[in-house]
């Protein structure tokens, strides 16, 4: 042991500099190397400018949705302001920022949890990749457990999204989401033990994470701060009825 | 001990048996850390930006890649869509603000297109039935619904029982139950969109509904367009109860 020690010593620092940053080199390389897969690499030359057309969308989506959800709040503010303020505006001015709450326009805080799902180890093949259907499965789960309102990586769940497979990543409002994937829920306080007590959450678990390999992790939260929908909500072949189906 | 010692260039010492190196060797020796340490660099901030989440868009195939470009551009253009049209509604109550008008009219309307929406109000509008026939699970169901939202459904029942945030079709085959309804083995969803849309992306090759005739042999799906209906507002409430607006 002294021996080593003294060996060491001995060594020029320059050398042990070199050990040392080879080290992290390999480190790094191996890191960079283990963590593209399992998902494929693609070299085809058709693919640059594709990759840049996309960035150019995801940059427009993000700014639409900014401005969207800056409009509703100045438009929010204008009603509010309105001169007339009788008490027959007073209750239509509520009763619109109840729609708006009950349809997931306005951003929530309360009682929840997030999930944090991920794939699983590298090597243990398609199967170990989150899909779309596990996290609809998730949110289906949450729904019937009492969750009031939910998003995935920052995208609100309104009642017409839809959670899709694009190439081992998902789309949700149309937003394109990487693993892994955070889902965080707002609902009563013992949200998880009811999600737990379901047989259907415990065999999702058991049979479809554990078995290939994928991790879910959840984190029961005091105050889970949720986004309001920042998509559309124009209708373009629905518009409201007088009453309901006799 | 027999060890080669290499010092640094200026020549300090190490336990006293350094010796001064040549001037090139340590010109050499800098030029290589240097190297190494930009190498490690690049290599660093690569591995960082890796991990601070940024889509995997390296992990697409140019197929994936153009169709993930088809649904941001359908979006985007639903968004600009939004934007236009909330403009006008900010406008329109600016300059009434302005008149020292009331935006009663401009209330009522934003309302009744936000309740019709999210359920909370009947709607009715053009679209497709889709008559299930056999046993099959409530994951099956969702499956459907969630094919629907992404063709662009803006409002969907099943079994009479408007599909809302939170709403659920649960249950095994020929135990289906959608807000404490029981389902029996043959009834009806409903779509309000474009017909051709909601049909095609439904009944195409490979598509959803050849998956759940795959999955659950013996089920009929048929699917028809639809002229005109009207669906009811949701019973839920949905306003949240644990939830309270962010300030």
């Amino acid at each position: 042991m002294t021996a080593i020690v003294v060996w060491l010593r001995a060594l020029p620092k320059i050398q042990v500099t070199f050990a040392v940053a080879l080290l992290v080199l390999g480190f790094l390389i191996t890191a960079q190397v283990t963590g593209e897969k399992p998902r494929a690499q693609y070299s085809t030359q058709e693919r640059a400018p594709l990759i840049q057309t996309v960035l150019d969308l995801q940059t427009q989506q993000e700014a639409f949705k900014a401005r969207i959800l800056e409009l509703r709040r100045q438009i929010g503010d204008l009603e509010a302001q309105d001169p007339g303020a009788a008490e027959s505006l007073r209750q239509l001015y509520a009763d619109l920022e109840d729609a708006r709450l009950a349809a997931g326009l306005i951003a929530i805080s309360g009682p929840g949890l997030a999930f944090r799902l991920e794939d699983g180890t590298t090597g243990a093949g398609v199967d170990a990749l989150v899909s779309a259907q596990d996290v609809r499965i998730l949110l289906r789960e949450l729904w019937l457990a009492g969750a009031e309102a939910i998003d995935i990586n920052g995208e609100r769940v309104a009642s017409t999204s839809a959670v899709i497979d694009i190439g081992g990543s998902i789309l949700v409002n149309s937003a394109y989401l990487a693993p892994p994937y955070e889902i965080r829920a707002i609902g009563p306080p013992d949200l998880y033990d009811r999600l737990r007590s379901s047989v259907a959450f415990v065999d999702f678990v058991q049979g479809r994470i554990e078995r290939n390999g994928m991790s879910l992790s959840v984190a029961p939260l005091a105050s889970v701060d949720l986004d309001a929908y920042a998509g559309t909500v124009n209708l373009r072949y629905a518009s409201p009825a007088a009453s309901g189906p006799p | 001990m027999n060890t080669r010692h290499v010092g640094p260039a200026h020549g300090a010492h190490e336990g006293g048996h350094a010796r001064r190196i040549p001037r090139a060797d340590a010109l050499s020796s800098r030029l290589t850390v240097t190297a190494v340490a930009g190498l490690l660099g690049i290599l660093a901030i690569g591995q960082l930006r890796a991990q601070s989440g940024a889509p995997a868009l390296a992990g697409l195939s140019a197929t994936d890649l153009t169709q993930l470009i088809a649904n941001l551009t359908t979006g985007n253009d639903e968004l600009r869509a939004e934007v236009a049209d909330l403009e006008g509604q900010q406008t329109h109550l600016t300059e009434a603000r302005d008149r020292g008008e009331t935006t009663v009219d401009s209330l009522s309307s934003d309302l009744a297109r936000i309740r019709a929406w999210a359920g909370l109000s009947p709607v009715t509008g053009q679209g497709i039935a889709i008559v299930v026939r056999g046993q099959i699970g409530g994951d099956g169901i969702e499956d459907l619904l969630n094919e629907l939202r992404n063709a662009g459904a803006e409002a969907i029942t099943v079994d009479g029982v408007r599909i809302v945030t939170g709403v659920v079709v649960a249950g095994a085959a020929g135990a289906l139950s959608v807000e404490n309804h029981a389902i029996g083995d043959a009834f009806e969803i409903r779509a309000i969109g474009s017909p051709q849309i909601l049909t095609g992306t439904l009944t195409r090759t490979g598509g959803v509904i050849a998956q759940l005739l795959a999955t659950y042999p013996g089920t009929q799906l048929t699917v028809a367009p639809v002229e005109q209906q009207t669906f009811p507002a949701t019973d839920r409430s949905l306003v949240p109860s644990h939830g309270q607006p962010r300030l």
